[in-house]
């Protein structure tokens, strides 16, 4: 699935672009490589300025002066900048049959072939350069390793908009229509799907108000006064120093400020084959595509300080993003970035078409783990229902994860040494998307029980999936949108949690 | 496996080594396996030992000498758990999914069905190769999955591999 040999390949070809595509294809579908935009290798240049003025850190530019220190990063600027132009002249790329192929490579030439339709979401970004030179990079997400393996940087936002919609057409499940018109590529191609259905858009204000209710927002004034008294004690106001401090309090404060600048104007949108179109960035405009079939688990998440404001935030799972672990805010996973109750649920209901996110009833574990969890036993839980597995866990961020069964990858069951002298066990429900569903400390024949209905349900899940995924696409159109039945009495918004009466399993 | 064993007859009596002991019948894995792993554990432990000895002719203090009692008493200690936790190693080929059950301090149990199977993989490292030994390993798309049978005679290990490639190209789903 990586590297295909393609001999007949017109790869030494310097124009390739200008070739009668039928010419030289073994294949008739096969068209012209083609080349990233001419203007990306200046983008990626400028793009390494920054990086590079961080590796040289705020102190050599003490030591050797602004001149030269402007001298050294303009130097390795244009050096990135003659590199990407190399790299940009050997990179290109073309759709075969149901593949993309990409190549690249400097020294280690690459010829990748991704299957369309392994295809988990694409998303084209946006980053401030290229939204002011109007191109856009499109990235495309499939399964394995554990970063991007697409990015197309850059191409015209046409060029984008027009290639994730082929590519998004060929991925398709229902094996595409005689192979859509391979489409000259001047054809203008609308930027937005036509029949696309907005769901939902996100007040700035309540982004901007929910990143001020976070801890590093609070201890914003505590850092700025102790610094201020640091200053003023020790008499040193020499640039550096106030360089560097307002670095580190940056790395401190970027994470709120950077939430806010990511989920600016958040939209959710529908097209007409059912498929989720997200969109928001103020700085870095992103907006992604994501097959409803391709979302392995959504997490709800009521931080402590936004209880008074009744707020949860929604996230979901796709396979091929980085997981939550590897650092990095990167991972463009938010379903919701703010919103009461009431939206997540009416979300929540629209991608897995019958989940009732006040309809998830969990049973807490045995009391007797409360030798592990003295005192959030209460808020512990896991339950089955007819489509998802729920897990809920967290005193004073609750949480709250739903894994569709049709999802799972595999089940486990997991009993340290303590919770051996509790009889105990912790049931994990694995997915391909990183976070495992997880049933904490259960009374171990309940956890064994528990096993076997997840192994069962996914394997009926499955089964029946195969069967009803043509029929979904043809009627997600309209009949998911509408709101989840309405509860008989309204409970308090702010948690429809562990408070409800347990469920057998 | 049928919807029967939802609820479990008598809670009290489970084993935790036997899940559903009537419908399962799990497998052991060689045990020229506990060779192996002590092997291999005496080879970790001289080289620890052989560095604690290094500092001891160095720095003549007990310290050096109280570590080399440690590194032996938790040798033969883990030794012992080793031989029971290489019996208590297994695995089962249900119709749908590859059960694995192993560990003794921290137990663990995973459930893979056959369809979820992204890749095998078996290795073997030159101890086990000189023990006619291999590892069978089922990858899904999963990181978390954990499935992985080791001490298997090669001609077992590579039935394993061939059924478990031919069932899972037989129900695959892939994601």
């Amino acid at each position: 699935m990586t590297s295909t040999d393609a001999p007949a390949q017109p790869e030494e070809q310097p124009e390739p672009a200008a070739e009668p595509p039928a010419a030289l294809s073994p294949v008739p579908t096969e068209e012209p490589r083609r080349r990233l935009h001419p203007m990306s290798p200046l983008l990626h240049g400028a793009k390494s300025i920054a990086v590079i003025v961080a590796a040289l850190s705020w102190q050599t530019l003490s030591q050797v002066g602004v001149g030269r220190f402007a001298l050294v990063v303009l130097v390795l600027a244009v050096g990135v900048v003659i590199l990407s132009l190399i790299s940009w002249l050997n990179t290109g790329y073309h759709i075969v049959g149901r593949e993309l192929r990409i190549q690249d490579g400097l020294l280690w030439r690459r010829n990748r072939a991704i299957p369309l339709e392994r295809l988990q979401s694409v998303e084209l970004r946006r980053p401030l350069l290229a939204q002011l030179t109007g191109l856009a990079e499109l990235r495309l997400e499939v399964v394995g390793g554990g970063k991007t393996e697409a990015p197309l940087a850059y191409l015209t936002v046409r060029d984008a908009a027009a290639l994730r919609e082929r590519l998004l057409a060929l991925a398709g499940r229902t094996p595409a229509q005689p192979a859509p018109a391979p489409a000259d590529p001047a054809a203008p191609a609308p930027a937005a799907p036509t029949g696309e259905r907005p769901m939902l858009q996100v007040n700035n204000q309540d982004v901007l108000v929910s990143q001020l209710l976070t801890p590093q927002a609070f201890f914003l004034p505590i850092g700025v006064a102790f610094v201020v008294v640091q200053f003023v004690l020790q008499g040193s106001w020499g640039f550096v120093g106030i360089a560097s401090t307002v670095t580190a309090m940056a790395g401190v404060l970027m994470q709120p400020v950077r939430r806010v600048l990511q989920d600016w104007n958040f939209r959710l949108a529908r097209d007409t084959d059912g498929r989720l179109l997200v969109r928001f960035g103020l700085v870095e405009t992103r907006s992604q595509v994501v097959p409803l079939h391709r979302v392995q688990t959504v997490t709800a998440t009521w931080p402590l300080l936004w209880r008074p404001k009744q707020w949860l935030h929604l996230r979901l799972d796709i396979a091929g993003y980085p997981g939550p672990q590897s650092g990095t805010d990167k991972g463009s996973d938010r379903l919701l970035p703010v919103g009461d109750f009431w939206t997540a649920r009416a979300l929540v209901w629209d991608v897995l078409p019958g989940v009732d996110l006040m309809a998830l009833p969990t049973t807490p574990p045995p009391a007797r783990a409360r030798w592990l969890h003295p005192f959030a036993l209460r808020r512990i839980g896991a339950g089955l229902t007819d489509q998802v597995f729920v897990s809920r866990w967290g005193l004073l961020t609750r949480q709250l994860s739903v894994v569709p069964y049709a999802r799972l990858q595999s089940v486990r069951v997991v009993q340290g040494p303590i919770q051996r002298r509790l009889g105990l066990a912790t049931v994990y429900a694995d997915t391909a998307g990183g976070r495992s569903g997880t049933a904490h400390d259960r009374d171990l024949a309940e956890a064994w029980a528990l096993a076997e209905q997840l192994a069962t349900r996914a394997r009926r899940a499955r089964e029946e999936h195969s069967g009803r995924d043509v029929v979904a696409a043809a009627v997600t159109d309209d009949t998911t949108w509408q709101r989840p039945p309405a509860p008989a009495d309204q409970p308090s918004a702010d948690q429809p949690s562990a408070d409800q009466p347990p469920a057998q399993p | 496996m049928t919807e029967s064993s939802v609820s479990p007859p008598d809670a009290h009596r489970v084993d935790p080594l036997e899940p559903w002991p009537d419908a399962v019948e799990w497998r052991p894995v060689s045990p020229k396996l506990i060779t192996v792993e002590l092997i291999n554990r005496a080879i970790w432990v001289a080289l620890l030992l052989a560095g604690l000895f290094v500092g001891w002719m160095y720095n003549d203090h007990e310290l050096w000498l109280a570590g080399m009692g440690a590194v032996v008493l938790f040798a033969i200690w883990r030794s012992f758990i080793t031989v029971r936790a290489v019996r208590a190693w297994g695995y089962a080929e249900r119709d749908n999914d590859l059960l694995v059950r192993h560990g003794l301090v921290i137990r663990r149990l995973s459930i893979v069905p056959y369809a979820r199977m992204q890749y095998v993989d078996v290795t073997a490292g030159p101890l086990e190769r000189a023990f006619q030994l291999a590892t069978v390993q089922l990858h899904t798309a999963s990181a978390a999955s954990d499935a992985k049978v080791p001490g298997l005679p090669p001609e077992e290990a590579s039935r394993l591999r061939d059924r478990l490639t031919a069932l899972g190209e037989d129900r695959a789903e892939g994601l």
